[in-house]
Formats: structure tokens, sequence, C-alpha cells
């Protein structure tokens, strides 16, 4: 059971690590980019983020075994957030 | 006939701890989406501003955020089979990864110090020293909250009930969440 929640945790941290390294990169080439590349860059970096929460979420904090609510609150956060932070920059 | 019962769903640690981190989420969501409609409104002011911060910093401060709550996640695993020492060793391992995030940020704040900007130099150095320092402040909390932990652990004090030790390590892993956001919103986007 150890081993299984290891492996599953050290999926979620390698996912982690690249996902960061893929943001930081297409961070890199946003200034460089046209107006319509570049908010689709945007939206990518956005992308990476929601998912590294899910990943924080739900196997990190363990939520995914918790109540529906207190994960769909949780989820809801790194789900909504981005999303407005992208709406604000994008419109 | 066995009958398999579904699995309890039980949250872990604290119940006060989970309303301490979705008060905690509330303040960091209001001071991110000050922080992207100043932007907005000031897109000369921020990009001048953003090109000034060390985004190779930001990129080591998330790997060693992430790290750190890795060994935290494991850890909480280890003491869930009883493994308290290996629990305390683990936590210990996170709190050296999260001095990597200390001294990093510590260098950026003299670094733009140096370069000649504060917190009063305009809006943009304002709200990044401000959001920055914040969540360092809730960095060096987590800190002592895991340093706390790991020396009940190292004393096998969580035989009955390990619900601080892993109230702490949720408290680690929001800090870890608020970052995951406050890294590209302050420095890539």
């Amino acid at each position: 059971m150890l081993e299984h929640y290891a492996k599953k945790a050290s999926f979620s941290f390698v996912l982690l690590t690249g996902l960061t390294v893929i943001s930081a990169l297409l961070g890199y080439l946003m200034p460089m980019a046209q107006t319509v590349t570049a908010s689709s860059l945007l939206w990518l970096v956005l992308l990476t983020v929601i998912i590294k929460g899910w990943q924080i979420v739900d196997i990190f904090m363990e939520l995914k075994q918790a109540p529906k609510l207190w994960r769909g609150l949780l989820l809801g956060y790194i789900s909504i957030l981005p999303i407005i932070i992208g709406l604000i920059y994008w419109l | 006939m066995a009958v398999n019962k579904p699995k309890e769903k039980v949250l872990p640690g604290d119940l006060a701890m989970w309303f301490f981190i979705l008060a905690e989420l509330t303040v960091f969501a209001i001071l991110f989406i000050a922080f992207a409609v100043t932007g907005k409104l000031q897109p000369q002011m921020f990009s001048d501003g953003k090109a000034t911060l060390h985004p190779i910093a930001g990129v080591i401060n998330t790997l060693a955020l992430i790290t750190a709550s890795y060994f935290v996640a494991l850890a909480v695993s280890a003491l869930h089979h009883g493994r308290q020492q290996k629990a305390a060793k683990l936590v210990l391992w996170s709190m050296l990864v999260a001095c990597i995030y200390v001294v990093t940020k510590l260098w950026e704040y003299h670094a733009l110090g140096e370069a000649g900007f504060g917190i009063s130099t305009n809006t943009f150095y304002m709200l990044y020293f401000f959001i920055t320092f914040f969540h360092f402040m809730h960095v060096l909390l987590g800190m002592i909250i895991l340093a706390f932990v790991a020396l009940k652990a190292n004393k096998n004090g969580y035989q009955d009930n390990t619900n601080g030790f892993v109230s702490g390590a949720v408290y680690w892993h929001m800090v870890d969440l608020v970052w995951i956001i406050l890294f590209p919103l302050v420095y890539i986007i």
C-alpha cells in the first residue's frame, strides 16, 4: 500500500516538475509571440497551472478520497482562479 | 455472501485546518485578481517591472516547493503505516529543500533592493513585494509547523491520532498550491 502511494506521488512529482519547466519555456516564448500566439501561450500556461493544482489537491492533499464538497471546493479554486486570471488578461 | 461496503470518504486532518485553508486561499485569490487587474490597467509598468525579476529564481522556488511537498506527502504515507521515525526524516528533508526557497527568495529581494527597486517604487513593486512576502511568511510558518510535527513524530507522538501531523502536511500543500498560481502570474504571464 505504501509502495502504491509512493508510486502515485512520484508520478505526480515528475509531472509537476515537467509542467513547471514547460510553463517556464512557454513564458520565455511569450514576449516574442504575435498577439494570437501569445494568448494561446497564456492559456497553455494556465492549463499547466490547473493540471498541477489537481495533482496537488488529489494526490498530495489526498482529497480524491475526501467528501465531494471539500474536494470540489479545492478543485474549483484551482480551476476557476486561473480562468479568471486568463480572462482578465485576454479580454 | 460478503458485501463490499463503499469506502468511507474521510477529510484528511482537522476540519478547523480546512476552514483556515479556505480563508487563506480566499485572501490569496483577492490578491491575485488585484495583481492581474492592475497589470491589465497598467501594462507597460507591469511589463517593465516583470523584466527586472529573475524567472530562473521563480523556477527554482517552484521546484523547491514541489519537492518539499512530495517529501511531505511521502511522510504522511509513512505515518499512516506506523513508521513515525521515517515520517520525521522525510519531513526534515522537506524542510531542507524548503530552505532553498527561503534563500532564493531572500536573494531575489536583495538583488531587487540593490538595483534600487522597493515597495514604494510603483504599483507593480508594491504588489510584487506584498504578495510574495505574504506568501514567504506562510512558507516560514509552514516550516515551523513541519518542525513541530517532525519532532513529535520522532518521539513516536502520533501513536493514536495522526490528525495533527496530517493537518500540518495539508497546510504545507496549501502553501505549495498558492505558489503554483503565484509563479506564472508574477513571473510568466
